[in-house]
């Protein structure tokens, strides 16, 4: 016997980029990958990530595949997409952050423009999640990459206003950011279309844990939001989403610890791949639409589930 | 609408428009009908004729049908004597204007003189308007204004341009009085100008004020994301500048024909005008939110009316105090050895009081210390302290008085070294000595009050004064005035019942953790947190409309006696994920209510005593229903019904519709001594008012028994209502 769910809900599809090499996510009508029961017009697609300064914490394993443009923005951005054919670009503004860098939004206007001009994938613009310093440094990226229809964030709670009016003035996505609260994501989609952004240009990021580091809630989580979406038709959840899964993955302890601290874990690299690419096939069947990751073999781990799963 | 003002305003109209076609025919004549016209820098065209008429003006012939359009709405000039004055006509001719001096302006940049020069910026170029339009759209730049004219003085000038921008209002000038500019003035001063600093100086001619117009019309086809096609996208652009650009015009100095056009247009966008000289006024609201034009200004007040009429809420980035400012400072206590002054506490006369009054009485921002300062007090004694804060807002009611005066308490607190305690007349306070050292006034507790309250309430407060009595002759009218008013108050709440409103509202903010929990917030039955009752969940509503407090529209009552209603069943059903189909309101055994986990207390029936026991949080010990209150937590909370528990706000227990439906509170058998004695006067109120006067002491404690055998043997002793009652379990 088959029993089949009908929803009345649909995710809505948001476009990131412009012309041939835009990318379009969302518009499932079904809950993620009940393929029996719905349609997913768009595949989920990963952005890889790109930092705006050389990142001094990474474990060897992902500093090796990138270890020849770590200090060059644009030569590294040019390398996830020419080589490891990232879907997309997502540049992390660190050196913003006040504890370590500080940099003001007029130092990193520059890389930003140099990147976007740079590729033709479309691009991601994530902030360091603090919201005074977002809010002066996001209006400033929105600026450097107006009219490539990237996608900003995080939008937070606290400066919302600020970030999601940069990204509609510069004709940008904006990607709210909720701690694990499937309320407060909500509420950051009506305060944010209620600026006038149009609900086909916002993202939600319900914020990600890695494998043994909050990845249950963050699943059940985005498991409600979905719900909601589908079974309630409520329209301020259905937002495709996007997951932050390689910064996540690869401050875990578990991952960054080399074989010679701990031989019984075995190779650090396939460790790490491999808990990059669990997290990221969970989030999947959570209904992540944008994961953004570092490593490449993950990347293709994660590929060749995503093609097992919807052929 | 004045017949005065609409005559200028359309003869105004016809001279721009004239001025308009004549600079088209020469620039034409001269260079041809494929010439190109643009603003520099701006994919909008002409922003104005794009916006209203949905034309994209590219070349000097574009601009034809521009100019035919503003010909189109050129009212007649009304003939002197019988005339009925018409607001339409005077919009029209508005219209009219801003799009003749739109062409105005664009030939200049044709055929010159060119716009820029010297102090004059021109055309505002798109990067400009996103960026300040971010600014307008975060509230971190609360509006803009458009002065036209020039002040009275060079100094006038200065003081109106430093107004402004202390509130973080962009100031647009443009036009002349008698061939000089506000502009000039702030030039001649030496005032430095540009967008940077917040004073942009579009041109001399009355022209240039249609630049204004244009970044208005941007920001709204930028951020309202809205694409000129016709009338029904010029109306969307003139409505979003109404509801979200809190724009307004200053018109200084003698108001002629083409101000009065051009006042006109600012006006189709939603802009008031405020006028220092007597021109008539239009005070009726209709296009604009609240009044049209209001004159006669003293320049002085000029900024605060424009506020006001405007409807403008500032942001009040830093407190002005000597001492930090924050939440983590709200724990901190002072000893006495570290105290430099306190104030109230019994050792002398204090008091907070906060009330509405009319919007014209207040001076806005006003804080005045009357007697002493600081620093005519004494180390460690104690002084009379009265706070009186007088809030004024078109959206504040007379039922949020206590809901902001309640804030004082963790506002105050949230200063570095001050303590406050307690409320009303029975407050406590305390200055430290660090915090004296650092300079910390009397008047200070009024710049934490004005900065905090505007802020943290822009939809309820407008404006604010504050007065800080510190001599206790003084005060002691207000003082008088104020105990009048918490009886009131108190008489107010008691009244208050269930039966008395139509709405409830639904409180949610716990769904965060309790996925499926809503509060019913009745006049009668606080959130269980004892954090909302119906009145502050009444403001939170106002306060953020779109936020965890959504009202609940009763409906039919379906259960008198068990408090259900339909309305009330919907909401949940809703809010629940579908996972509450029916609540009762006044039932702990039916259908009661969900529980989240930060109750204040615990009721819980026991069977056998035939009542029902409540412990509050506070209490570590055991209880007679065989659980502490940590593990009868986390069997009641989670967001599920269950029969026989249910968590509670305090205040609920000695409410009339305490679990109603099962007899109410003389089903009361146990509590804990310190609950009972923190309850102490509105238990005795309750027993008295159900004709029991000694019930409290009918009911157990931990001193008496902690199982149901000891609370039963008491009962028995005492003779306990409930024993009579019907049995809990029916
Ligand atoms: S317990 Fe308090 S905060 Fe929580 S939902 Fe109820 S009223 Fe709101």
């Amino acid at each position: 016997m088959e029993v089949k769910e009908t929803y009345n809900g649909k995710i809505r599809e948001a476009t990131i980029g412009l012309g041939d090499t835009a990318v379009t996510v969302g518009g499932e009508t079904s809950l993620p990958l009940y393929m029996f029961e719905g349609t997913a017009p768009n595949k989920p697609v990963i952005a890889l990530e790109v930092y705006d300064t050389k990142p001094e914490d990474w474990p060897e394993a992902a500093v090796a595949p990138y270890a020849d443009v770590l200090d060059d923005p644009v030569k590294w951005a040019l390398k996830c997409q020419d080589e490891y054919k990232a879907d997309m670009i997502c540049l992390n503004l660190a050196s913003t952050n006040p504890s370590t860098g500080d940099r003001t939004g007029a130092d990193i206007a520059p890389i930003v423009k140099a990147v976007s001009d740079a590729i033709k994938i479309p691009l991601i613009v994530y902030g360091t999640a603090n919201a005074d310093k977002d809010a002066e440094v996001m209006p400033k990226a929105a600026e450097a990459c107006q009219g490539k229809r990237a996608l900003i964030g995080p939008v937070e709670e606290e400066n919302y206003k600020t970030v999601a009016a940069a990204a509609l003035g510069f004709d940008h996505l904006a990607a709210p950011h909720s701690p694990i609260d499937v309320n407060i994501a909500k509420q950051l989609n009506i305060l944010i279309t209620q600026l006038g952004l149009a609900p086909e240009r916002v993202i939600i990021d319900p914020t990600t844990g890695a494998l043994g580091y909050g990845l249950e809630y963050c699943y059940s989580v985005m498991e409600r939001l979905r719900l909601a979406a589908m079974t309630q038709n409520d329209s301020m959840t259905q937002m495709p989403m996007i997951n932050q899964i390689g910064r996540e993955v690869w401050k875990a302890k578990e991952v960054k610890t080399p074989e010679a601290d701990e031989p019984a874990w075995g190779d650090a690299e396939t460790r790490g791949v491999l808990w990059e690419a669990l997290t990221a096939t969970a989030l999947i069947m959570a209904g992540s639409n944008i994961l953004v990751m570092r490593h490449p073999k993950a990347v293709e781990l994660t590929r060749q589930f995503v093609a097992a799963l919807t052929g | 609408m004045s017949k005065l003002i609409a005559t200028s305003a359309i003869r105004g109209a016809h001279s721009l428009y004239n001025r308009a076609e004549a600079a088209y025919n020469a620039a034409l004549a001269a260079k041809g009908a494929d010439e190109p016209v643009s603003f520099p820098d701006t994919a909008y065209y002409l922003p104005v004729a794009y916006a209203l008429l949905a034309i994209k003006v590219k070349t000097l012939g574009d601009i034809k049908p521009v100019l035919a359009k503003a010909k189109s709405m050129l009212p007649e000039i009304p003939a002197e004597g019988a005339w009925l004055p018409y607001l339409g006509n005077t919009l029209d001719s508005g219209i009219a204007a801003l799009l003749s001096e739109e062409i105005i302006e664009a030939m200049k940049y044709v055929m010159g003189p060119n716009p820029v020069e010297g102090i004059w910026l021109g055309a505002t170029d798109d990067v400009i308007v996103r960026t300040q339009g971010i600014k307008l759209v975060d509230g971190s730049m609360p509006g803009f204004a458009a002065v036209v004219g020039a002040a009275p003085t060079t100094e006038e000038a200065v003081k109106l341009a430093t107004e402004l921008r202390e509130r973080n209002i962009l100031l647009f000038m443009a036009g002349e009085t008698d061939g000089k500019t506000m502009a000039d003035q702030l030039n001649e001063a030496g005032v430095e100008m540009g967008w940077d600093v917040y004073l942009v100086p579009f041109g001399r001619d009355i022209s240039a004020a249609v630049y204004a117009l244009g970044v208005a019309a941007r920001a709204a086809m930028t951020f309202g994301g809205i694409t000129p096609a016709g009338m029904k996208e010029a109306r969307e652009i003139l409505m979003y500048n109404k509801n979200r650009v809190f724009a307004f015009v200053i018109a200084l100095g003698d108001v002629d024909d083409e101000k009065y056009a051009t006042a006109a247009g600012a006006i189709n966008f939603g802009f008031p005008v405020i006028a220092n000289t007597d021109i008539p006024q239009i005070l009726p609201t209709g296009i604009t939110t609240y009044e049209h034009v209001v004159s006669n200004v003293p320049l002085d007040k000029i900024v605060d009316t424009a506020v006001e009429v405007r409807g403008i809420k500032i942001k009040i980035t830093k407190i002005p105090i000597p001492v930090s400012f924050g939440s983590a400072f709200e724990g901190e206590r002072i000893r006495k050895e570290a105290m430099f002054v306190e104030f109230g506490g019994q050792k002398s006369p204090a008091f907070e009081y906060l009330r509405m009054r009319d919007m014209d009485d207040i001076d806005n921002g006003k804080i005045e210390v009357i007697g002493p300062e600081i620093d005519q007090m004494e180390e460690g004694k104690a002084y009379p302290l009265g706070i009186l804060i007088e809030v004024a807002g078109r959206k504040m009611q007379s039922d949020f008085e206590p809901v902001l005066e309640r804030q004082l308490h963790h506002l105050v607190n949230g200063a570095e070294g001050i303590w406050h305690m307690g409320q009303r007349d029975m407050n406590w306070m305390r200055i430290s000595k660090s915090a004296h050292d650092k300079g910390f006034k009397i008047e200070h507790f009024g710049e934490i009050l004005k900065a905090k309250l505007m802020d943290d309430f822009p939809a309820i407060v407008d404006k604010i004064q504050i007065k800080l009595y510190t001599d206790a002759d003084k005060m002691k009218d207000v003082l008088e005035e104020a105990r009048a008013a918490f009886i009131a108050r108190d008489e107010r709440v008691a009244g208050l019942i269930d039966e008395s409103v139509d709405t409830f509202y639904s409180c949610t903010l716990c769904q965060s953790f309790a996925p499926n929990h809503v509060c019913v917030i009745s006049p009668e039955r606080l959130g269980l947190c004892g954090a909302y009752n119906w009145l502050d969940a009444k403001a939170a509503h106002e306060i953020n409309p779109t936020g965890a407090n959504q009202p609940i529209i009763k409906g039919e009552t379906i259960d008198e006696r068990r408090g259900q209603w339909s309305g009330v069943n919907e909401l949940v059903r809703a809010k629940s994920n579908n996972s509450v189909q029916k609540v009762n309101a006044y039932s702990i055994m039916e259908d009661p209510e969900t529980s989240c986990g930060c109750f204040e207390c615990v009721v819980a029936i026991l069977p056998i005593a035939n009542g029902v026991m409540v412990v509050n949080r506070e209490h570590t010990g055991e209880t007679p229903v065989g659980m502490k209150f940590s593990s009868l937590a986390g069997s009641v909370g989670g967001g599920a019904q269950t029969p026989g528990f249910l968590g509670v706000g305090r205040q609920y227990i000695t409410s009339g519709k305490f679990i109603a439906a099962e007899g109410g509170f003389k089903r009361i058998v146990w509590m804990p001594k310190e609950l009972k004695e923190a309850l102490a006067g509105q238990l005795k109120k309750r027993s008295e008012a159900l004709g029991l006067p000694d019930f409290v002491d009918m009911i157990a404690d931990e001193t008496i028994g902690t199982t149901e055998e000891e609370v039963m043997e008491y009962m028995a002793k005492v003779g306990h209502p409930a024993l009579e009652m019907d049995s809990l379990l029916g």
